[in-house]
């Protein structure tokens, strides 16, 4: 089943001789339960595209579908609320509310839907990102790795259609990194969550499920899923 | 009834009945209960559908069918390992030696692919439950490598551990096949005279064991499916094998909370990942 498809994706910024295509009719699509990796350099487009898949930006021409819905037919507001209740993000920068615990993080998106927290399976999140024991902790008072942890929590808690992870471990030294990827991969597997993880880190990238390039904002390899 | 409730259960009705069809679409974004609603239906169509119905049907079908066949299959397969032992023991000409041989090799293959398929069925339908408990990983890799070790000298392959005392949760028997199966194939695929080492190491929520061969190495379209059950690479056509053994690591350490990945590409030698919760 598709979750997410991009119809002749194209992003142009400026105009006339200023003008910088840095998206060019983009195809992709990305199963149920797949981890894909996104993977170029900076420049190559890759921060666009995760920027229109996300519906954090609109395209200059083309299509996002997510679970079918053409996500830009929908006006602003709309897509706003699209975003928190289909979109997990993950960011470099773990953008956690300093003011609130790790629980309280971590079912934040939930409440801010006015939704009731799905306690068992919150609770299943928590222990198998190892945050059992820190639940009552300020942000502050958490490691790199630990913080990005709890990103991930929050961003699996809603149950979203897609999770979104831009350079998750942009920020961490190499052996977090390998712990924060190890979680998403082993939660995407448990969960059956989508995820889609945008990189320029080739390595990084080997943990993915399917590798998707793109260059010159367009996709040069991997845009279709594995049969 | 109060002003809209009309409108609101007609609403409902549609969305059930398009969730039974199988076309449901949520019409709009916005704060209403019922755009709430929608989503969370959604939601549900969409994992209660594929998970429950499908996996079930499927899987059912898949451990019926294996269960048959390796019971069906084990009486028959005996015998004829037993005969073509016997009529190895025969005097016979070269090329009917030849040929008993390859009879022999050919049924010992089927047997061990039998039993694989076995294990697998039985893990997949939860028969064999896997029971993850606190164990050092040098335990299950020393057993593993004396387990591999008559295979690797019969090619003079020297393989090199570099010994770590490091604990994580997993099943101690199981996963020693899922470690055996891997350097399994890191000495089938790699050439004579050459090194297969072993590596251990810990992170916070993990520890991993990494298998690195000089072999032939995995094209980067193939990494994908290296772990599907039955696929054989484009490059091992010629090296006996029934492509059942990641499928069943896999299967092994994915059960207990790990996962397991494949660098390589062709002529650099591969490296698999064991990666166990600790």
């Amino acid at each position: 089943m598709e979750v997410l498809k991009t119809e002749e994706l194209t992003k142009i910024y400026g105009k006339e001789q200023n003008k910088v295509t840095a998206l060019d009719n983009a195809n992709l699509v990305v199963k149920q339960g797949e981890f894909a990796a996104i993977v170029g350099t900076s420049g190559s487009g890759k921060s666009t595209l995760l920027h229109m898949l996300g519906g954090l930006d609109r395209p200059t021409s083309g299509k996002v579908y997510v679970e079918n819905k053409d996500i830009f037919s929908l006006k602003d507001e709309a897509l706003t609320i699209f975003r928190r209740r289909k979109i997990g993000f993950v960011f470099q920068s773990f953008n956690l509310v300093p003011t609130l615990n790790v629980y309280e993080n971590i079912v934040f998106p939930i409440q801010l839907d006015g939704n009731n927290v799905d306690e068992k399976f919150v609770g299943e999140v928590i222990d198998i990102l190892g945050l059992s024991d820190m639940q009552s902790r300020l942000p502050n008072q958490l490691s790199g790795g630990q913080q990005q942890r709890v990103a991930i929590a929050r961003a699996l808690a809603a149950k979203p259609a897609i999770v979104l992870a831009d350079e998750p471990t942009g920020n961490l030294d190499s052996k977090t990194s390998q712990d924060v990827l190890s979680l998403l991969k082993v939660t995407g597997q448990k969960f059956g969550q989508t995820i889609v993880m945008i990189t320029h880190n080739e390595a990084i990238a080997q943990m993915a499920d399917r590798i998707i390039r793109i260059e010159d904002g367009h996709i040069v390899k991997g845009g279709e899923p594995n049969e | 009834m109060m002003f809209g409730d009309k409108k609101v259960l007609a609403r409902l009705d549609k969305m059930l009945e398009d969730g039974i069809n199988g076309t449901f679409e949520e019409s709009d974004y916005d704060e209403t209960q019922l755009s709430k609603l929608e989503s969370k239906w959604l939601r549900y169509l969409t994992s209660s559908k594929m998970s429950a119905q499908k996996t079930e049907q499927e899987r059912q079908k898949l451990k019926e069918l294996v269960s048959d066949i390796s019971h069906q299959t084990k009486t028959p397969l005996s015998n004829i390992l037993l005969y073509t032992q016997l009529l190895q023991e025969q005097p016979l000409d070269e090329q009917s030696l030849v040929l008993a041989d390859e009879i022999r090799a050919q049924a010992e293959k089927l047997e061990f692919l039998i039993q694989s398929l076995v294990k697998t069925s039985r893990l997949e339908t939860g028969t064999f439950q896997l029971a993850p408990s606190e164990n050092n990983v040098d335990d299950i890799i020393n057993s593993a490598l004396e387990q591999i070790a008559l295979k690797a000298e019969s090619k003079h392959i020297r393989l090199v551990y570099i010994r770590e005392n490091y604990m994580a949760k997993f099943d101690s028997k199981w996963t020693q096949e899922a470690i055996f199966n891997i350097l399994d194939n890191a000495v089938k695929y790699s050439p004579e005279q050459s090194t297969v080492t072993v590596i251990v190491q810990i992170f916070e929520m993990f520890a991993c064991i990494s298998v690195e061969d000089s072999g032939i190495g995995i094209a980067e379209d193939e990494l994908p499916h290296i772990f599907g059950r039955f696929y054989r690479g484009q490059n091992v056509r010629e090296q006996s094998g029934v492509g059942i053994g990641l499928y069943l690591s896999r299967q092994i350490v994915e059960g207990q909370g790990g996962y397991i990945v494949a660098e390589s590409g062709i002529g650099k030698g591969s490296v698999f990942k064991i990666f166990l919760p600790r």
